[in-house]
This record gives C-alpha cells, structure tokens and sequence, in this order.
C-alpha cells in the first residue's frame, strides 16, 4: 500500500536527483565548453568534474529507477519505507564522501577507476581511499535496499512466477504482471553487480592496505569493474522501462500490457545476456580469450535486442490507430523508448568487434550511452516523478509550457548527443581535456554539444520548477491531516 | 687507541663497498627488459666503415637494432648474433618496417679492423642493413642501455647478458629483448622501433596470486585461474541469496 511515509520520501528522492542532477549536468557543461576552447580549465579540474559527473550519474539514474520501481511496487506488495530511508542517508553521505574526493581531494581517475590509476596517486592521497569507501557506502545502501525489495517480491510470487515462466505453458493460474518480471530480473542484475563491486573493493583495498605484499590482476580488476559498471547502468535503464510498462498505458487510458510467452522469453534473456555483454569492453584486451569477446559480442545483441523489441512491438500495438490522451508523462516515456532504440543501436555497432576496431575509445562511446541515459532513462525517471508529482498534488492541471519543455527536450537532448556521435564518426577520442590541432573538428563540435546540452538543462529546469513544487505538497499539514 | 678506531672505520667502509658492489652485480643482472626503455641512447661517436659519424645520424635514417658484442667473446655473442641473423632472414616484414642492425662492441680492446673480420665472418660485410661500429665511449653507450659488462679476471671475459636493444628514429630504447629469441619476438621488437603498437602484458608474479589466467612458461601453455572464479563469483551469490528470500516465503507460510 502507497502510504504517507513513503510519499514522502519519494519526494525527498525526486526533489535530492532532480538537483543533483541539474548540478552535475553543468558540470558536463563546463567540460564540453571546455573541449570547445570556450572557457579555460586545468586538465586536473577537468579530470575531476569528469569523474564526478560520471560516478554521479550513473548512480542517481540507479537509484532513480529504484526508487520508482519501489514506489510502483507497493500496489503489488508490500515494501519498507525505513529500507528507503536507509538507502536514501547512505547515498547522500556517499555523494558528500564522493565529491570532497574528486574536488577536494582532486581525484579524478574517470568513473570507471580503472586500475591500476588510483594508485598512482596524482591528487591528495586521502581522495583514493575516500572515493573508494564513497562507493562502498552507496554499495551497502543499495544491496539492503534491492534485497530487500527482492524479498518483498518473493513473499508473494514463487521463483517460476517472479520469472514469468508459467507464461510459457498454456493454462496459467497466476499471471505476472510484465512490471513484477522486469523489475525482478533488473534487482536480481543489480544484486549481482553490486556483489561484485563488493569482490571489486575488497580487492583494491586488499592492495592499498597490503604494502605491496599484494597485487592484483589488472585483467581481472577491468573484468569486475566493467562487470559493475556497464552492468549496473544497463540494469537501471530496466528499472525505468519496468515503469514505462506499469504506467504508459495507464495514462494513456489503454488497457494495462499483458506478459505473454515472448515478453517473458525476451526478459529472462536479457538477466541471462545482460551479465556477460560487458566482455565487449574488453575487445582491445589481447590476453583476454577470443572466446569471451565473442561472448560480448554475441550476449550484447541478445540482452539488448530483445527487450527493445517487444517494448517497441508493444506500444506500436498500444498506440497504433488507437485513441491515446497524450499527456507529459507518457510523451516522456515515448520519446524515452526512441532515446533508448537509438543509444541500443549505437551501442550493437559499437558492440560488433570489427566496428569497435574503429569506434573503440572515440566519442562515439558518449555518444551512445548519453543517447540511452540522457534521452532514454533520464526520460522514463522523469516521466514517473512527473506522473507523481502530480498524484502527489492531486492536479490533472496541463501546464501551458508543455509543447515549449518537450521542444527544448527534443532540439536539446539530440543535438548534444548527435555533436558526439558526429565527433565519434570522426575518431576525436573521448576523454580529453582539450583537442589539440590535429583534432580541430572535436573542438567546434565540444562547442555546439555545449550549447545544445544547455537547452537540454532549460527544459530539466521548467520541469525541476513544477515538479519540486507539486513534491513539497505531501509535507504540506492537509496531506498529513489525509493520511 | 685513535688509530684503533680509524681502522675499524676503514673496515667498516670497506665491508660497507663490498656489499654494496655485490648487491650492485646482483641488480645489474635481473633480465629486466623493461629498464630504460623510453629512455634516450647516447649519441656518442662511432666508427664504421663509412667513416666516424655521431650514433644520432645512424639511428635518424632508419631505426637500429643494437646488438653489443665483442669479438674476443667465447659465450654468448656468437649465438645472439647467428640467431637474429637467421630470425631476420625468415621474417617476411611489412616494406614500411625498415631497420639495421648495427653490432657494436663494448670491449675497449676492439679495433674497427676485429669488427670488420667478424662481419666477414658473418657473411655482412657488404649488406647496406647491417653495420659493424666501435664506439670510443663505450661506458656513455652500455650505461644509456642498462647494458653492464662485469670483467671475469679468471675467464679474462666480459660477463654480460645477451642484449638487444630497439632504437626509433628519435633515439629512443623503444624494447629490449634479453636472450635468444623467437622470430615472434624479433617481429615485435621491428615493429617497436617503426614505432607500431605492440602487445605486452606482464605475466602475474608471486604477490599475485588472483589472476584470469595462468601461464606456464616451460610448456608455453595458459590455462584458467583462480581470478576468473570470482567473475561467476558474484552470480553464484547472488543464487544463494535468492534461494533464501524463495523459502523465506514458504517459511512465512509454514508458519
Ligand atoms: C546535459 C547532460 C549531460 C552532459 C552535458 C554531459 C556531458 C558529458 C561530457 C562532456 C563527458 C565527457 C566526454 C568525454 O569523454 O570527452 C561525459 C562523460 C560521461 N557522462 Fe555525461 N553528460 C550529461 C548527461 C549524462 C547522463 C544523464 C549520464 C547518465 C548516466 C551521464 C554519464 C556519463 C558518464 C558515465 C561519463 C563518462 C565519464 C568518464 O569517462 O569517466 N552523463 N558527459
């Protein structure tokens, strides 16, 4: 049952990532303007706001997923609010402990840390134990906060029906609700990678602690935290389209989606494939057997190409020639679905070994994981805290702005992300400070990204401004007085 | 009594550089072939059969492969030079990849006319690709190398490893390879010099006992290891704690 309590703290979540989100998106901004030539800044500074803007975001976007699907849960189940609170104090200490290492501290070895860069310590060296124990602190938060939910699920469904497969024989009784299965197989992927940034942590603190008596593999230390990283980011995306199911034909005023056999076989390939397409960022790792790295090629077809499949088959049959009310929120979730089509497909070329030859380490990267996020999960999220915000408010009311915020939205979000597939296309490499001559094309291309990812910011901001304000009614006296 | 005192101050000294001189033989032979690499050759003065000219005008025409040898050696020069001499006529390089060989003695007893004899000997004395040099400032050239020659007294030998040493067209060690090596290592040290990229990964030592794979060089086999567990590790886990939250539930309902 959805109660005061976790009303409220629903709002505390979607008011903490709407900000932080805003914040850290100008710290993308500057680093674009800065690519550009447009402003000035240190390649430390630069290096710093890179990593927190990227350990930022991705872990905001989890959470946000988390926090709708936790929210969308309790009309099936019951779930913790002190669980959502403890997660919630946990990534807050964790964002402060995070950005006093990269700004304070100067940390600034990129949001995969890969090792072995944070032990050639170029910054304070407190920042590299402070960074780790920052995503240590969001890794304890979110695996009790995902248990959690996961044994909310299975104290109503069995293992069969959490995954649907009854939808695979005729003559079910109990049917899974798509939402139940999607969010099932995303906790149970994000349960596994934050395992292994637990393995991950203790294996770099093992080193930073050991005196050199210990050192790791650096082969294996890419494998788990590329296991972690590209993992968890995709597992968050789920989370969003695990709302997108529960709610787009609910405001679209269509009958809610059905699991069928191809929904189910499609979902349970993405858990199985989603955990091994990670190998596709190992392509350049000679030492790594070809076998695996066509395991990555091959897994990061099947773990993406499915589920966008049915999704896509599924709201064409939804929309296709049917009386929809369009409103923001299910605009948002279907421009998210283009956002996310078009990043899945940047990803698939990049993900084929004989394109990542060309593509490997270019802005093209950027280019297809902003697409996703940016214009894919960012949307599905925004859309659910819009759709709440105004459960929250009680308001149907239909803001005069809205064709202005999803215009901003539109020229925005795909101009930012197309200046990077263009620089992509091009070989500018992806993660420098300043482009040097040679590179010319990078720097006006940085420079138009930084603009269009301003546009982008306005219409965040006209959405942040209602948003927040329909949030803060549930703390309002008449809403305590409702509960 | 003062006197007592200097000369056990002398002793101690020089028990102190006796231990320091073996531990300095002991480091100068750890087949590392990662020292000085990225480091700049000496452009000392060599002696060819062109005439003297500055190593930096050799090495600015086309990359070098430095072989140190000495003529009067009974060990391992000969070897080293027979089997790049054989490894190189077996290799079917890429025309861009353009090097020579210059062999160079660090004995300062060699004159120009031993190194003449010993590219007779070698059948190179009229191939443009291999050069046959002494240096007056061998110690300048072997310490820009890590390359350190110990006399034997007994032996009236140089004791040193078999060293090749990879030099791009700016001067810089690019790779070295310590030892008789496989054409597959020759080719990788070619392509360093035209400055290629090439693959290096270091094997895992004794502190590093979590790795993917595991390599056993006597049988030139690779196998999986220990590392690799701890990437189904984390599914395995995960299993365990689902199984849990499922008979959680029955539990509940036994109840
Ligand atoms: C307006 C919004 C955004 C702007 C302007 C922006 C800008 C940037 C820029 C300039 C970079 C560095 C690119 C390079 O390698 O040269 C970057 C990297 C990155 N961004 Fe964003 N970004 C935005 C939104 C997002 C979102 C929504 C996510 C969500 C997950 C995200 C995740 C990342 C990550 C993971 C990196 C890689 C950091 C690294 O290489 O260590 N960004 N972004």
């Amino acid at each position: 049952m959805i109660n005061l309590s976790l009303k409220r703290v629903t709002s505390v979540w979607i008011i903490a990532i709407l900000v932080v989100f805003v914040i850290t998106a100008i710290f993308g901004i500057t680093m674009r303007f800065n690519q550009g030539g447009d402003i000035e800044l240190s390649p430390v500074t630069f290096f710093s706001l890179m990593t927190a803007h990227g350990v930022t975001m991705v872990g905001i976007w989890s959470v946000a997923g988390m926090m709708a699907v936790n929210y969308l849960m309790a009309r099936y189940v019951k779930v913790s609010t002190a669980v959502n609170v403890f997660a919630l104090v946990l990534t807050v200490i964790g964002l402060v402990m995070l950005w006093t290492s990269t700004f304070v501290g100067y940390f600034h070895a990129g949001w995969t840390f890969l090792y072995p860069l944070p032990f050639f310590v170029a910054w304070e060296s407190w920042a590299t134990p402070l960074f780790l124990y920052s995503i240590a602190i969001f890794g304890i938060g979110w695996t009790v906060w995902t248990v959690a939910m996961l044994m909310q699920i299975y104290k109503k469904y069995s293992l069969a029906q959490s995954f649907a497969w009854q939808h695979f024989k005729r003559g079910y009784l109990v049917e899974t609700p798509p939402f139940i299965l999607i969010t099932t197989v995303s906790l149970i992927g994000i349960l596994i990678c934050l395992i292994t940034a637990v393995i991950l942590l203790v294996l770099l603190f093992a080193e930073y602690y050991s005196n050199g008596t210990f050192t790791n593999d650096a082969l294996l230390i890419k494998n788990l935290t590329y296991f972690f990283g590209h993992t968890i980011i995709n597992e968050a995306l789920y989370l969003g389209v695990a709302t997108l199911y529960e709610l787009f034909p609910e405001v679209s005023g269509r009958p809610k989606f059905k699991t069928t056999w191809y929904v189910a076989l499609a979902w349970n390939c993405t858990l199985v494939f989603v955990l091994t397409a990670f190998f596709h960022h190992l392509y350049m790792d000679f030492v790594q057997p070809v076998g695996l790295q066509l395991v990555g090629q091959f897994a990061s077809y099947f773990a993406s190409l499915p589920s966008a499949a049915v999704t896509v088959f599924s709201i064409v049959i939804l929309v296709y020639k049917n009386p929809i009310k369009w409103s923001l929120t299910n605009t948002l979730f279907f421009i998210g679905v283009i956002g996310w089509i078009i990043g899945g497909f940047g990803a698939v070329i990049d993900a084929t070994i004989s394109n990542n030859f060309v593509l490997h380490n270019t802005l093209w990267v950027p280019a297809h994981f902003h697409t996703y996020n940016a214009m894919g999960n960012v949307l599905f999220s925004l859309a659910f805290f819009y759709w709440v915000a105004n459960e929250f408010a009680g308001t149907k009311v239909v803001p005069r702005s809205e064709k202005l915020r999803i215009g901003l939205l539109l020229i925005g979000g795909f101009g930012f992300v197309l200046m990077f597939y263009i620089a992509g296309a091009y070989s500018i490499p992806r993660r420098y400070s300043v482009y040097p001559d040679e590179l010319a094309l990078g720097r006006n291309l940085a420079s138009y990204g930084g603009w269009f990812a301003t546009i982008y910011v306005i219409a965040i901001l006209l959405f942040l401004g209602e948003i927040v304000n329909k949030c803060l009614k549930v703390f309002s006296p008449r809403s305590s007085a409702a509960a | 009594m003062s006197k007592s005192i200097f000369s056990k101050i002398i002793c101690c000294c020089l028990i102190l550089s006796v231990v320091q001189f073996a531990q300095a033989q002991k480091g100068k032979f750890d087949f590392s072939e990662e020292k000085n690499v990225y480091n700049q050759i000496a452009d000392v003065p060599v002696l060819t059969k062109d005439g003297t000219q500055k190593l930096s005008v050799l090495y600015s025409r086309s990359p070098l492969i430095v072989a140190l040898i000495f003529t009067r050696c009974t060990g391992i020069c000969s070897p080293l030079l027979l089997n790049l001499s054989e490894q190189i006529s077996h290799l079917h390089t890429d025309p861009k990849e353009n090097f020579k060989v210059l062999v160079i003695s660090f004995d300062p007893r060699d004159q120009f006319e031993d190194m003449a004899r010993m590219a007779k000997q070698y059948a190179r004395e009229n191939d443009p690709n291999w050069i046959f040099a002494v240096t007056p400032q061998i110690s300048e050239l072997t310490s820009s190398l890590a390359f350190n020659p110990v006399w034997d007294e007994d032996r009236q030998q140089l004791d040193h490893e078999a060293l090749l040493s990879g030099i791009n067209t700016d001067g810089y060690v690019t790779k070295n390879l310590i030892g008789l090596r496989d054409q597959q290592a020759i080719y990788s040290l070619i392509k360093s010099i035209n400055n290629e990229f090439i693959l290096s990964y270091p094997l895992p030592g004794n502190n590093n006992f979590l790795s993917c794979f595991s390599y056993d060089p006597s049988t030139g086999k690779k196998s999986w290891s220990w590392g690799m567990f701890l990437l189904v590790l984390p599914a395995i886990i995960a299993a365990g704690i689902v199984t849990i939250l499922v008979n959680q539930k029955k539990t509940l309902h036994h109840n």
